[in-house]
């Protein structure tokens, strides 16, 4: 993954930006506001990475569910007689589109939420904020 | 039918609303409790109040009106409305949530760091809470007239005065639990008579004759809807509901991100569960009522079935339910809507105060009471649908690339609404003057063509005034994707 390289700058403290994980018995003041770090160029590249990964899993998550969208129609058209098939007395097309997509959206959005928060409890360790 | 049976389910429902908001009323004092309930909702409660208020006259009555009328076709909307949660919670739930505001203007103006923006969200906000509100109105002078047999006009005249007592009563806080309340009745109205139709197909006579499965043979001669149709309205129902005013206003009262991604959650769940039920309807409907899809009263499908089915007491009470469930659907996407047009109105015109929420809840009740009793009811799920569109094409463009774009400026923003917002307006206008037979679908359904478009617009022109990025932007930025700070270390 592309987060292992942001580990490095974690000692340029550049000017303001006193990251607040660097602060041991080294008689910094505890109180160094969070602000300041996360604005700094070392806390930036933390926030940048973190965005970006959120943003790209939702890109994943989307589209993966618009393709099984899409894939539900083209299915019922290519395979023949699939959609005159029944299941438990049920037209297979009503079954499909009408309770079929909905474990599938279910299953998107929990996905997407454990993996989110991971993301951010990965962030809260690089940027030591805790 | 029986007339007494839908006044007594009006009245019923209309007194539970009532009494749950009175009792709200003794916890909301303050500005904010008004807005937004002090933000300490639980992720259960605010969810249902969610779905509660999510779940309109379109889901309740449309839906199944629209299965009856087009089979297979109409399928897309119950998914489309339910997927457009997954793509709030992919792209907007924590982060919205993080900004800290109260509604879609103060975002933007939080956002862009522009008065200018703000008051073009604002109007933009207005206009798609009015025009969400006048389908319910339609929907409930539907129902009233089916239902009792009184005139149409009593049905928009009782929810928008309901509405506008609970509303003035109890602000945010009541309404919540209002909203919660109304989730629940609705899921009930629909399971309990489908169980027992179901269970008087599954002994009676009638179901031999005609199997479900004969729900293809199509009562109405209406073509099958074609790929565009059906891409258009997806993309529509998808990017509209990241843009409804009364949903995202919902997302201020979790305590923080990552409670507003569980709601969300929690929401689509809730929603699955309920659009069940709709398309059973609407296949039952195919069966064994296909004249009223004939006689352009599918809208009243899901009123009328379980009388049909099953006469007597049983079917009165099951109508009454039904009822019951209707006129829950219409006070709560009703007063859901009020309150966050209230919110947006008394911030911008009255300064804020309770006093303006309350005059702001009023005017925002009684416009689109107006715009109602001057317009016809055309197909519940269909007008609803084009409001989704609307959303789609001004608020939509804004709120994504405003949460994930750094280069949005707010030159772009206010040119890609106001873009968007006319050619979508157009068409819509241009659907009505037309009339539904004469109209082509590339106007009937605009979504796949205006929200690019507003896209495409918003981007050029942010990048032509790339000088106007705003300086706090930054900050901004990193509140919307950081994770609160646990509050031990809050100093």
């Amino acid at each position: 993954m592309t987060r292992v390289r942001v580990t490095a700058p974690r000692n340029v403290t550049s000017g303001s930006g006193t990251p607040s994980s660097v602060t041991p018995a080294g008689g910094r003041p505890a109180a160094a506001p969070h602000e300041a770090a996360e604005e700094s160029d070392a806390g930036q590249l933390f926030v940048r990475s973190l965005i970006r990964s959120q943003l790209r899993l939702g890109l994943v998550v989307g589209l993966g569910f618009l393709l099984i969208l899409l894939a539900f129609p083209l299915v019922l058209g290519l395979v023949p007689g699939l959609a005159d098939s029944t299941i438990a007395g049920l037209p297979f097309d009503w079954v499909l589109l009408g309770a079929g997509i909905y474990p599938v959206i279910g299953l998107s959005a929990w996905l997407y939420v454990r993996t989110a928060a991971r993301n951010e409890a990965r962030y809260r360790d690089l940027a030591g904020d805790k | 039918m029986n007339p007494v049976v839908g006044v007594a389910a009006f009245a019923a429902v209309s007194l539970a609303t009532a009494v749950i908001g009175f009792y709200g009323l003794r916890v909301s004092r303050t500005t904010g409790d008004f807005y937004v309930a002090s933000r300490t909702v639980k992720p259960w409660w605010n969810a249902s109040a969610i779905g509660g208020e999510y779940l309109s006259a379109a889901s309740f009555l449309g839906v199944a009106g629209l299965i009856l009328l087009s089979g297979t076709d109409a399928l897309w909307y119950p998914v489309g409305y339910t997927a457009g949660y997954l793509m709030l919670l992919l792209f907007v739930a924590a982060p919205l949530r993080r900004s800290g505001a109260y509604t879609i203007p103060d975002f933007t103006e939080a956002r862009l760091d522009s008065r200018s923006v703000r008051r073009v969200t604002s109007l933009v906000v207005v206009l798609v809470g009015w025009l969400y509100i006048v389908p319910q109105l339609h929907g409930a002078a539907l129902a009233i007239r089916i239902t009792t047999g009184l005139p149409a006009w009593v049905g928009p005249v009782a929810v928008v005065g309901v509405v506008c007592i609970t509303v003035v009563a109890g602000g945010m806080r009541s309404i919540t639990f209002v909203q919660a309340f109304q989730y629940w009745l609705k899921l009930t109205a629909l399971a309990v008579p489908i169980v027992f139709l179901l269970f008087v197909l599954g002994g009676g006579e009638s179901a031999a004759a005609e199997s479900p499965s004969s729900s293809t043979a199509n009562p109405t001669a209406l073509a099958p809807a074609g790929p565009y149709q059906i891409i258009s309205l997806l993309v529509a129902l998808l990017f509209g509901t990241l843009g409804l005013p009364h949903v995202l206003v919902r997302f201020y009262t979790n305590p923080d991100g990552q409670s507003a991604r569980r709601t969300t959650l929690i929401v689509l769940g809730l929603l699955s569960v309920f659009y069940l039920f709709p398309t059973a309807y609407g296949m039952l409907g195919r069966v064994f009522a296909p004249d009223l899809a004939r006689s352009g009263q599918a809208d009243a499908l899901v009123l009328l079935l379980p009388g049909r089915m099953i006469g007597g007491m049983a079917g009165d009470l099951l109508t009454a339910l039904v009822v019951a469930g209707a006129f829950a659907a219409f006070l709560s996407t009703t007063s859901g809507l009020v309150v966050s047009l209230a919110g947006v109105i008394s911030q911008d015109v009255f300064g804020g105060s309770v006093r303006g929420f309350r005059l702001a809840a009023l005017i925002s009740a009684i416009v689109p009471l107006g715009i109602a009793s001057m317009t016809g009811s055309v197909g519940l799920a269909g007008s609803v649908g084009l409001v989704f569109a609307f959303t789609a094409s001004t608020i939509c463009p804004v709120l994504l690339l405003g949460i994930w774009w750094r280069g949005l400026t707010d030159a772009g923003a206010i040119i890609g609404m106001v873009t968007g917002g006319v050619l979508c307006g157009s068409a819509m206008v241009a659907g009505s003057v037309l009339g539904a037979a004469q109209t082509p679908s590339w106007l009937a359904q605009p979504a796949a063509w205006t929200v690019p478009a507003a896209f495409a617009v918003t981007v050029l022109v942010s990048r032509a005034t790339r000088g106007r990025v705003p300086r706090t932007m930054t900050r901004l930025m990193t509140r919307l994707h950081t994770p609160e700070r646990p509050l031990a270390t809050e100093r």
